[in-house]
């Protein structure tokens, strides 16, 4: 959808404002993932979208009182949602 | 601090003498209904804040009683004169009281900040930076403005943001406008806010498909029986376009490149639509030729 240029994860961590560390949960809980054509020795790069998408479900962890899974849930859900509603 | 006094105990919709159970069951509930991630209304940002607020406060004893004994004024009390329950969790926490000079931003860090409070006990990493999230607002264009790029003033929240849109700009496009979405939360950054484009229905121009354009092409029964070129309206102005003879109602002309720009620099088509328009009012000489050629057309029929 964006075409601003793959960003690398330390970029996704500041744009959010949150730690590294916590992007990285995201990634293992499958939030977002690397973009598949990243060489051995390259540095993994992200869609930008990846930044609000990190703050998307750390708000509704923080503010719901999920667990990340439910907040990772829900994003997806939220996508769905949006999505259905586009084809109307 | 100036803060107009609100009823917490409204803003939850529970009754004065609640129990901490129930505060918590209507607070979460409302949480999930106003939460601005979940709900697109324009007011749900400022209810939800209203709603940690009111949950931050009666959630806490201490807190609670001074709101119920001080009303509006429970917050600057707190501030100016903090009573020895509150010297007490300072002295526990390690500080020294004695120098100890009271700021807003510690008794956001001891306390919490009021904005969008998650509650005790729901996670220890309930604070800390955090982006703000994305808005998304309509920006409604006419087909003309769209085509010619150009500049608009929107008020959002109050507050007036002025957006560059390029031209040949499309029907649900987005355009993201760094920085102007929701506030980010203690040094966070700001969110970023996405003008979803509509086209506004043009008198003349109907969208077909992606970027093609039907528009209707008048033309009198003799122009298109024998043939002729007419004007067309396009978005941009005007073209001549050639009916060919024998072109009955609903024929469709393409004209290549007077559609909508579209993705990838191709540029959609125009369609004319033949539509054969009869005068109303027929002059006494006109009548008499179509009478000619009535008599002309039956008696092919019939031979």
């Amino acid at each position: 959808m964006s075409t601003e240029e793959r960003i690398e994860l330390t970029v996704v961590a500041r744009r959010a404002g949150v730690r590294i560390a916590l992007v990285r949960r995201y990634l293992e809980f499958g939030l977002f993932e690397a973009e598949a054509e990243a060489g051995a020795e390259e540095t993994p790069r992200y869609d930008p979208q990846s930044a609000a998408r990190v703050a998307q479900a750390e708000r509704l962890r923080r503010d719901l009182g999920l667990n990340y899974a439910g907040a990772v849930l829900v994003c997806e859900l939220l996508d769905r949602i949006k999505e259905l509603e586009g084809r109307r | 601090m100036a803060l107009a006094y609100t009823d917490y105990y409204e803003v939850l919709g529970v009754p004065r003498d609640a129990d901490q159970d129930a505060i918590r069951r209507a607070y979460r509930k409302l949480a999930r209904t106003y939460h601005p991630d979940l709900n697109s209304d324009s007011d749900a940002e400022d209810r939800f804040k209203e709603l940690g607020e009111a949950y931050e406060v009666l959630s806490d004893p201490e807190k609670r009683e001074r709101y119920d004994r001080l009303g509006a004024d429970w917050r600057r009390t707190e501030q100016e004169a903090p009573d020895t329950d509150f010297e007490d969790f300072v002295s526990r926490q390690g500080f020294g009281t004695s120098d100890f000079e009271f700021s807003d931003d510690l008794f956001e860090r001891l306390f919490g900040g009021r904005a969008g409070a998650g509650g005790r006990g729901w996670g220890e990493q309930a604070r800390g930076p955090l982006r703000g999230f994305d808005r998304e607002a309509l920006l409604e264009l006419s087909l003309e403005d769209a085509l010619e790029g150009g500049r608009r003033r929107l008020t959002l929240d109050g507050r007036d943001i002025d957006v560059n849109f390029p031209a040949g700009v499309r029907d649900g496009q987005l355009i993201r406008l760094a920085g102007q979405g929701g506030a980010g939360r203690d040094g966070g950054p700001s969110g970023d806010l996405y003008l979803r484009i509509a086209l506004k229905p043009h008198p003349d121009f109907r969208p077909r498909g992606e970027d093609d354009l039907d528009v209707d092409l008048l033309v009198a029964p003799w122009q298109a029986a024998l043939g002729a070129t007419v004007a067309v309206k396009t978005p941009t102005g005007t073209a001549q376009i050639r009916v060919p003879a024998g072109s009955s109602s609903g024929r469709r002309l393409r004209l290549r490149g007077r559609g909508l720009p579209g993705a990838g620099g191709r540029t959609g088509d125009l369609h004319a639509i033949v539509k054969i328009t009869v005068p109303k009012d027929l002059t006494d000489r006109e009548r008499e030729l179509y009478e000619q050629l009535a008599e002309a057309a039956t008696a092919e029929a019939s031979a």
